[in-house]
């Protein structure tokens, strides 16, 4: 495995991490050692890098195959630097230094060394950059630019060999141009690392070397989009965003991805009102630097399927599109008509916490209570009460510190990819082990399998389960529970019996150690929750509802069957999916591109998508929507603008608006103690996750089942497993 | 020459008198919002009658008085062809006594400009919309 | 003389301006896999019975946990086999190392003898290297293509034979010199070429060696230097010491 090896071969990696995470470290830290960067002196870890201690005084040396989060290779020898008294430059990225080395970034050796390596890069390197999609943000041209010869020495007129190499056809999303490679190896280390899938790799030596997948196979990762990114040259770029647009004529706006639960933080790249793609942004906490495939190519989704205009449904049953002063009184009528225990409201997976807390509020002034969410969370016990209780409490940093990761009923690479990269990425490096309750599915690291039925964690809870020891012997370990089980008839067992599990292991745990998680699978349930809205729809069912009020909620977990005769469904969000198919009245409102909404990810953290582009057509942002609804229902909002509703979310729940900030919650010991009196009988079928394949991870929600993208990406993985080279691994 | 202290009495008389008595008269003046006397030059195919009186200074001495049936709704653009250069001072050769003026089988007919009718030219877009909206199922 | 009438044509017959499209420089084998009618995934490919015992010999060699370091030995034992390496061949030795099938088409890619399309029964290597070219070996090349009727590169229609050039093999005392399969046949003449390739043909194995009469790499002509009997302790030594 390349468990072993890697970590071996990365002696300096392991202290970095080692010492920046484990934080109580047994051993007593290394002496420093001094070296001097450009005759700046800099006190260093032993095994710290050349490169890494430049960086430290500020000096950076180019490169191109170094990558922080990737295990160094030292092949395209970019990043030669001249130390006093070497007779030879050193590989800055591979080189250990040594004490008292003085190096030297900017002599006259290191210039040459450059300009030698970037002739030999530039010789085999067609220069189609006016027509290659990485003009303008490519390593190689701003390198050469900056360290490259003023002059070429290229006088092979006749052409008489260039080196020229086959493109590979590896899926829908990843465009390769194979000539443009400078081997640098950063998409076959990422694959290999990160994502897990052994798929890239180099075939050939010497000038005939190309990095490819050698049999005509598609990189089946739900990360592949990453190695674009990777990529220094414009050898693999974005096959959606090909031919699109030049990276200076884009408008860029800081945004958070809400098509699942993590809350990557991402770029969107906007021109003339349009977005042209989603590039992802640096954040340590949440994703690194690293994006889905969902988050980052389902953006012609948001092109796809929009509701433009308010619509109502005429006296032959068509939607047909009015104007919104009608659709806002027919709205206001309705509300108004109805008892208030026959209004209900139900919130699906993308909605913003303002619009969350304006439909909650408009709904509570007409005297319902009847606020939902559509992914049901189970409310015995202490239900939503606790924060703890729904959510990921150890946050997604905090699982590098895991010694034991416990995966209950969830499919992390699929639910939530960057939490599985996580996961994967302590297995690595930090020792983890991972054990899964649930079926058998590739999470592109090794683990335990426990059993798939929930009697296993019965077995876990009191102790009879065979891996109960290891349990108990972790010092910090992190039970990670999929909120699908939550859906389950049992879900209310099956969270009380975690608890449990989570109570008891915390005795034998760290003090403060975090242990239980929820990971949810949509962006705006942890917000909803905070806010006080129930979870799960099978309460108001119940009752003789007149008008649902559905808020993005697209699952269908109610339907116009539900209501009593003559009851109006109310939809407002942005795409016309199950919710707006079955709806009387649609309210065109915005998505997360189109407004500055707060959302909470699994783990606790707030944090605000902003206005990349302008709703489209009469659409319209959610809450201001619901706040003009209120004026007509007779019962004004009194809030007009954003800083207005974001002082009101201060009241209910200040976290909302400290954007960035990890609100933590602890009171697990109170909630078991609720807990306990939830009848602890399960069912007898066997705990199982929707999103198993990879071909199920594409199309989740109204965005992504809209992008055209996305179901080509189905298509192909599909395709690829009927090809005789796929080997079942997703 | 004496000085005629009549005339402008004269030319009233005879304003009135061409555009039809007092009556037509005031019904032009409404429609015009201006009387002339002058010299019928000519008409061409819509019913627009052109006149010409060089007792007005340049500029006013050639005139058109558009068809009745159009009644306010007259427009420059209703002005054909053959006429435009008669009427602005191009030429000065009224249209059936001029040499010069070719007719080919493939001239179209002159339309008035139709901005603002329902026949007004509205330009289309060729290339897709940027964002697609949904189109709700239809029961039928 | 035909570029130049070329460039006459060009100027004076079509003065065009036409586009340049350069040369395409190919390696003479390829780095991508393609499904053909002897290499594909169909092929079924298996250790026998005893080269298995000898996989499982040469995985024991290597410590725990770096099992994957055995793919080059049983990658050459696969391809010892079967002849050539097809790519059911290197799933297999993927699979038995449990290790990515990438991984190992980068090794059977990266080393030249590795051979990834069919081959002859026998693979004639000449070297036509500097020393060895020096001593004759376009004779070699020239006999040895004659005689199985097959360009560098090509296989005979009997399928025995197929002839590469390839670089120094390390044995230019003895030049010229082919290499085939294991064997190394040096000092050759054209006769001596023939000889060999013909008994090759007719199921005989010829003696690997030298052909000149030689043991070895000494000197052609007997030896010059060292002729006498070795000289004991005390071989010009000072009496009193």
């Amino acid at each position: 495995m390349l468990r072993l090896p890697f970590s071996r071969g990365l002696p300096c990696v392991r202290v970095v991490w080692s010492a920046a995470v484990r934080g109580t470290a047994s051993n007593p830290a290394p002496e420093k050692i001094e070296v001097f960067v450009d005759d700046k002196s800099v006190l260093v870890d032993p095994g710290t890098t050349v490169l890494q201690a430049a960086a430290m005084v500020g000096v950076e040396i180019p490169r191109f195959c170094y990558h922080e989060r990737l295990s160094v290779a030292g092949n395209c020898r970019m990043c030669l630097v001249e130390v006093e008294k070497s007779p030879k430059p050193v590989a800055a990225c591979a080189m250990p230094v040594m004490k008292g080395w003085r190096i030297k970034t900017n002599s006259e050796m290191t210039r040459r060394a450059r300009e030698g390596v970037m002739e030999f890069l530039l010789v085999n390197h067609p220069l189609d950059c006016p027509i290659c999609d990485q003009g303008g943000e490519c390593d190689l041209q701003d390198q050469s630019m900056a360290f490259g010869s003023d002059r070429s020495r290229f006088t092979d007129i006749h052409h008489s060999g260039k080196r020229a190499v086959e493109d590979k056809d590896i899926g829908p999303l990843v465009k390769t141009i194979m000539t443009r490679c400078i081997h640098c190896t950063r998409c076959i280390r990422f694959a290999s690392e990160v994502a897990g899938v052994d798929d890239l790799g180099t075939t050939g030596r010497g000038s005939d070397m190309q990095v490819g997948t050698y049999i005509e196979k598609m990189f089946l990762s739900e990360l592949s989009g990453n190695i674009i990114d990777l990529c220094p040259v414009g050898a693999l770029t974005s096959k959606p965003y090909s031919f699109t647009a030049r990276p200076w004529e884009t408008r860029k706006t800081e945004s958070i991805d809400v098509l699942d639960a993590v809350g990557s933080n991402i770029i969107v790249s906007t021109r003339t009102g349009e977005v042209l793609r989603i590039l992802p942004r640096l954040n340590e906490d949440i994703n690194e630097e690293w994006l889905a495939d969902k988050a980052r190519f389902a953006y012609d989704g948001l092109k796809r399927q929009r509701l433009m205009t308010p619509m109502m449904r005429n006296k032959d049953g068509e939607l047909v599109v009015v104007d919104w002063e009608d659709a806002l009184i027919a709205t206001a009528s309705a509300l108004s008509h109805a008892q208030p225990d026959e209004i209900a409201g139900i919130a699906g997976g993308l909605v913003d916490a303002e619009a969350l807390v304006a439909l909650k509020d408009l709904l509570n002034r007409l005297g319902s209570e009847n606020l939902v969410t559509e992914t049901i969370f189970p409310m015995e016990g202490s239900g939503t009460d606790f924060r703890t209780n729904y959510l990921a409490n150890s946050t997604i940093a905090g699982i590098e510190e895991a010694d034991l990761v416990l995966l209950v009923g969830t499919n992390p690479r699929f639910e939530a990819p960057l939490y599985n990269s996580r996961i994967r990425k302590s297995y690595l490096h930090n020792e983890q082990n991972v054990a899964l309750l649930g079926p058998k599915i590739n999470l592109t690291y090794d683990y335990e399998h426990l059993g798939d039925s929930a009697s296993d964690l019965k077995k876990l809870v009191d102790g009879s389960h065979p891996f109960s020891a290891k349990l108990k012997a972790a010092k910090r370990p992190l039970i990670v529970l999929g909120s699908q089980q939550l859906a389950r008839s049992d879900g209310a067992a099956i969270l009380s019996h975690v608890q449990q599990l989570a109570k008891k292991l915390s005795s034998s745990a760290e003090p403060d150690w975090k242990i239980l998680n929820v990971l949810h699978s949509n962006a705006s349930q942890v917000a909803a929750l905070d806010l006080g809205y129930k979870a799960g729809t099978a309460e108001i069912r119940q009752k003789p509802l007149k008008v649902v009020y559905l808020l993005g909620a697209d699952e269908g977990t109610i339907s116009p069957n539900d209501l009593a005769s003559g009851g109006v469904v109310i939809y407002q969000g942005h795409h016309g999916d199950v919710g707006a198919s079955m709806a009387d009245i649609v309210l065109p409102g915005a998505a997360y591109t189109e407004k500055q909404g707060t959302y909470v990810n699994t783990e606790g953290r707030a944090q605000q998508t902003l206005v990349a582009v302008t709703p489209p057509g009469l659409a319209r942002e959610d809450w201001k929507i619901i706040r003009a609804l209120s004026e007509l229902a007779g019962y004004k909002l009194p809030y007009d603008t954003l800083f207005e509703i974001r002082d009101r979310l201060d009241d209910i729940a200040p976290h909302l608006t400290r954007h960035g900030e990890v609100e933590e919650a602890s009171f697990l010991d109170q909630s078991v103690e609720l807990s306990k009196n939830i009848a602890s009988s399960f069912d007898s079928s066997p705990i199982d996750v929707k999103q198993k394949h990879l071909e199920d991870f594409f199309m989740t929600d109204a965005i992504s089942r809209a992008s055209p993208t996305m179901a080509k990406c189905v298509q192909a993985v599909l395709k690829q497993k009927q090809s005789k080279y796929y080997e079942g691994e997703v | 020459m004496a000085l005629d202290l009549f005339r402008p009495l004269k030319n009233l008389y005879k304003i009135v008198k061409q555009n039809g008595g007092v009556t037509g008269s005031l019904y032009k003046l409404f429609r015009q919002d201006e009387l002339k006397w002058g010299e019928l030059v000519g008409e061409d195919k819509f019913g627009n009658k052109y006149y010409k009186n060089d007792y007005y200074f340049y500029g006013r001495n050639r005139w058109v008085e558009y068809n009745d049936k159009v009644w306010l709704d007259y427009d420059g653009s209703q002005v054909c062809p053959e006429w435009y250069g008669w009427l602005h001072y191009k030429t000065d050769y009224l249209p059936h006594e001029d040499p010069g003026r070719p007719v080919y089988p493939w001239m179209q007919a002159h339309t008035q400009n139709l901005s603002g009718t329902r026949q007004q030219y509205i330009p289309y877009t060729t290339t897709k919309p940027k964002i697609e909206a949904w189109v709700p199922p239809s029961k039928k | 003389m035909q570029s130049s009438l070329r460039k006459v044509f060009r100027t004076f017959v079509c003065p065009t301006r036409g586009f340049k499209s350069s040369p395409a420089s190919c390696h003479d084998s390829l780095f991508v896999h393609r499904d053909s009618k002897e290499d594909n995934l169909d092929v079924n490919f298996e250790f026998t019975p005893e080269n298995r015992k000898r996989a499982d010999a040469i995985i024991s060699i290597y410590p725990e946990g770096h099992q994957r370091a055995a793919v080059i030995p049983l990658l050459d034992l696969a391809q010892r086999q079967y002849g050539w390496l097809p790519i059911s061949a290197m799933h297999h030795v993927a699979d038995l190392l449990n290790m990515p099938k990438m991984r190992v088409y980068e090794v059977a890619t990266f080393y030249t003898m590795f051979i990834r399309k069919p081959i002859g029964k026998f693979h004639v290597q000449v070297c036509t290297t500097t020393p060895c070219w020096l001593r004759g070996s376009d004779e070699i090349v020239d006999c040895i293509r004659k005689k199985i009727g097959a360009d560098v590169g090509g296989t005979s229609k009997d399928g025995l034979f197929t002839l590469s050039e390839v670089e120094c093999l390390g044995a230019c005392v003895n030049a010229p010199m082919v290499q085939i399969n294991d064997d190394y046949y040096e000092d050759l003449t054209v006769q001596d070429t023939e000889e060999i390739l013909d008994d090759l043909k007719n199921g005989k194995k010829p003696r690997a060696g030298p052909r000149s009469g030689r043991y070895a790499a000494e000197p052609a002509g007997g030896l010059t230097s060292l002729t006498g009997e070795p000289t004991g302790p005390g071989f010009k030594v000072r009496p009193d010491l």
